[in-house]
């Protein structure tokens, strides 16, 4: 038995619409700990972790651990059938085969029910160490979106690399090549539109451009986004989800020439 | 049709969407050739008796993953299926089959945008075991070919069809066109001293390659830890790649690696008759009940089954288990590089009468497909880890039977939570939709232990998953 009632309904819809462009069919873990969500893109190159913390809710009822498989298509569709100041309620009988969304207006004069069907999906489950990073970066979510939007239209990859200075972010294209440093400010009005660039070591990585463009679809979640790096690591994109959580979007760097090693199967 | 039209032809009508991708060709008439090759029916036993060891997975998920493909199989298809009208076929202007080297060209790009590393194997000398099941092959071809001339004859097309396909045959001229292609476009060759399943499923075991790509389910039985069937299958029949994992077919099976290896000689492999009577089922049934294939033979009513007078069951076991390959580093010499560009051209284009632009443009495709291939994979990061979820849709019957542990764990987790359930049937009538947000939610919610809510709550700060300084 699940029962899970989020007053803010609209942050389920942004939630799926910052990740479905990423992944089509996922597994909804549930626990006591909260609702949450991990899924690879189909190349295995890009991972997508999504919490919603128990007391984020006005009421959440869980009696055990358990996953239901979706495509986040269908979900997203019968989300945007709710209204923006829906309060939304999600709810699973244990052993059924569908989970019920309701949402309820405001005013409480209209209550919808929609009923989708859940399906097998076999996913891989990865094991995310605790890692310190080398370098932490957070500043506006929309300026990063912009930035990577901008580079996109220039080159394939970007070349993230902090050093003292700041962050910089590069690209190289036909037409030419693109360079746009973000210094650290913190002399700012408002404290989301601080950029803080906090360092341990120098680092520089490569990244498919295409994956951050589709990590920014996340950006109506946060008005700050925190880029987390390491040069042996796949860099971590997050937003914070106010009171709730966070939506954390993995993505394993390119490799300069590839002389590595097949590593043995387990 | 003359090879310049037929190439145009070609062109115009199957490759402007994907270039060099072959959309519109059809691999249905291959369903014959894995019922043909290797191990009977061992799919469906699988299927049936082993079903956590399949698992479908997307095309694309094959990404910088290095896999060995037997090399004699496609090229196998490709002659069958790439061009051919009737018996007409691709060819160029000296009139020799370049079905081949379409096929193989189209079909290593595709391998190569997808940012896969191949790497082909092609058969050596054939063992001595197998030269009865060519000789079979080799008459069913003069059949084949019998049948064709009757047909054409005739003028019926289906079985000009039908025959022309059958009487296709992999020469060494094939071979080693495929070889030069391929050794051209920068893509590794490993020539087998004897059967190419073996030295894939080798290379798999070493590690040296992620997995086996093959239509033959010898691979299997060579041991291949990873085996994939549909890799090479056309895009547009949007069929997932099939992978095999060995382990979990042994485990499924339980059974040790020589038993499925006796299990698979007595379905009936290329290298000695099978018993008449006994398929894969009942043979799955006889080794489990007597462990090998001598203490069967002891066993077994020898009335009702005939066991063929000349049965070399041992040699061809020996066969599965110490195949001839080569293992040693300095002769694999596996390594990708960039493609011999001027090479390809005078080799395609003015050799075997290819288009000059396609081939220019399929060249660019080859560079930045090399430049794909550097992104990393996740799982070279981060390991598989166990999920403590269960699946809240409870699997059908046929499920339940794949396992016995699951089945259990519904069945505590149903009694658990219909004991529980009862009070929270009160609770769901009155509260949702008449009274929202009121009161009545406290105590509901409150219904979980107060210690217990405050636990999750650090749980949930501590898996933070990540340290800020």
């Amino acid at each position: 038995m699940l029962e899970l009632r989020l007053v803010q309904g609209s942050l389920l819809k942004k939630v799926l619409e910052s990740i479905r462009e990423l992944v089509n069919d996922a597994n909804f873990d549930c626990s006591s700990t909260g609702f949450s969500l991990q899924a690879m893109d189909s190349s295995h190159v890009a991972l997508v972790a999504l919490l919603l913390r128990s007391e984020g809710f006005e009421h959440y009822r869980c009696d055990r651990n358990m996953s239901m498989g979706i495509n986040l298509n269908n979900m997203s569709k019968m989300l945007r059938c709710a209204g923006n100041d829906d309060i939304v309620t999600i709810k699973a009988d244990d052993g059924s085969d569908t989970v019920t969304f309701m949402f309820e207006s405001p005013t409480q004069d209209k209550i919808s029910d929609f009923e989708m069907k859940l399906m097998d999906i076999d996913s891989e489950h990865l094991g995310i160490p605790e890692a310190e990073y080398h370098a932490i970066v957070r500043m506006p979510s929309a300026e990063f979106a912009r930035i990577c939007k901008d580079l996109s239209s220039i080159g394939d990859t970007v070349v993230i690399s902090v050093t003292k200075e700041g962050v910089k972010f590069s690209t190289k294209g036909d037409i030419g090549t693109a360079n746009i440093v973000c210094r650290q400010n913190t002399s700012v009005d408002k404290p989301e539109e601080a950029t803080v660039v906090e360092m341990n070591e120098p680092v520089s990585l490569t990244f498919a451009l295409r994956y951050m463009n589709s990590f920014t679809k996340a950006t109506p979640l946060s008005n700050t986004v925190t880029i987390s790096l390491s040069n042996e690591l796949p860099v971590v994109v997050e937003y914070k989800i106010a009171e709730m959580g966070y939506v954390r979007f993995y993505l394993a760097p390119k490799i300069e020439e590839d002389e590595e090693e097949t590593k043995p199967q387990a | 049709m003359t090879a310049r039209e037929a190439l145009a032809l070609f062109f115009v009508f199957f490759l402007p969407l994907h270039c060099f991708t072959h959309s519109s060709f059809s691999f249905s008439s291959l369903s014959l050739s894995p019922n043909q090759m290797g191990i009977k029916g061992l799919t469906k036993l699988l299927a049936d008796n082993a079903p956590k060891s399949m698992k479908e997975n997307k095309f694309e998920s094959y990404f910088g993953r290095k896999i060995a493909i037997d090399a004699s199989m496609s090229i196998y298809q490709f002659l069958i299926v790439v061009g051919r009208s009737g018996t007409e076929m691709l060819t160029n202007e000296a009139g020799e089959v370049t079905s081949h080297l379409q096929g193989m060209f189209s079909r290593t790009i595709r391998l190569l945008e997808a940012g896969i590393k191949p790497l082909y194997v092609f058969d050596g000398q054939p063992p001595e075991l197998k030269k009865q099941e060519l000789a079979k092959r080799y008459s069913r071809r003069a059949e084949a070919t019998e049948g064709l001339t009757v047909a054409i004859e005739a003028d019926n097309k289906e079985d000009i069809e039908k025959f022309s396909k059958r009487t296709v045959k992999v020469t060494k001229q094939h071979n080693d066109d495929c070889k030069k292609l391929l050794r051209l476009m920068g893509v590794p060759v490993v020539e087998a001293p004897s059967e190419a399943e073996a030295q894939c499923a080798a290379l798999c075991k070493a590690g040296k390659v992620y997995a086996v790509a093959s239509e033959d389910m010898d691979s299997l039985t060579f041991g291949a830890p990873k085996f994939l069937r549909h890799l090479m299958d056309p895009s547009s029949k949007k069929i997932p790649v099939m992978e095999f994992e060995i382990e979990k077919i042994l485990e499924g099976l339980n059974m040790t690696m020589e038993q499925f290896i006796d299990l698979c000689i007595l379905s009936g492999c290329d290298y000695c008759e099978s018993i008449r009577g006994i398929g894969g089922l009942t043979a799955l049934k006889l080794i489990r009940q007597h462990g090998s294939i001598e203490n069967i033979l002891e066993n077994l009513n020898k009335e009702r089954y005939q066991i063929p007078d000349d049965w070399p069951y041992q040699e061809a076991r020996r066969l599965f288990k110490e195949p001839t390959v080569v293992t040693e580093e300095e002769e694999l010499n596996i390594k990708w590089s960039a493609p011999d560009e001027e090479g390809l051209i005078t080799f395609l284009v003015n050799e075997n009468g290819f288009n000059s632009d396609r081939v220019t443009k399929a060249i660019e495709k080859i560079k930045a497909a090399k430049n794909k291939s550097s992104q990393g994979r996740l799982e070279s990061f981060f390991k598989p880890a166990a999920n403590p979820s269960v699946p809240i849709k409870r699997k059908g019957s046929k499920c339940l039977l794949r396992s016995f542990k699951p089945s259990i764990e519904h069945a505590m987790f149903s009694l658990q939570f219909s004991y529980r359930s009862r009070p929270m049937v009160l609770g769901k009538l009155t509260l949702p939709k008449y009274n929202p947000g009121s009161n009545l939610s406290v105590p509901l919610s409150g219904e979980t232990p107060v210690n217990n809510t405050k636990e999750t709550n650090k749980k949930a700060k501590g898996s933070g998953g990540r340290k800020k300084k």
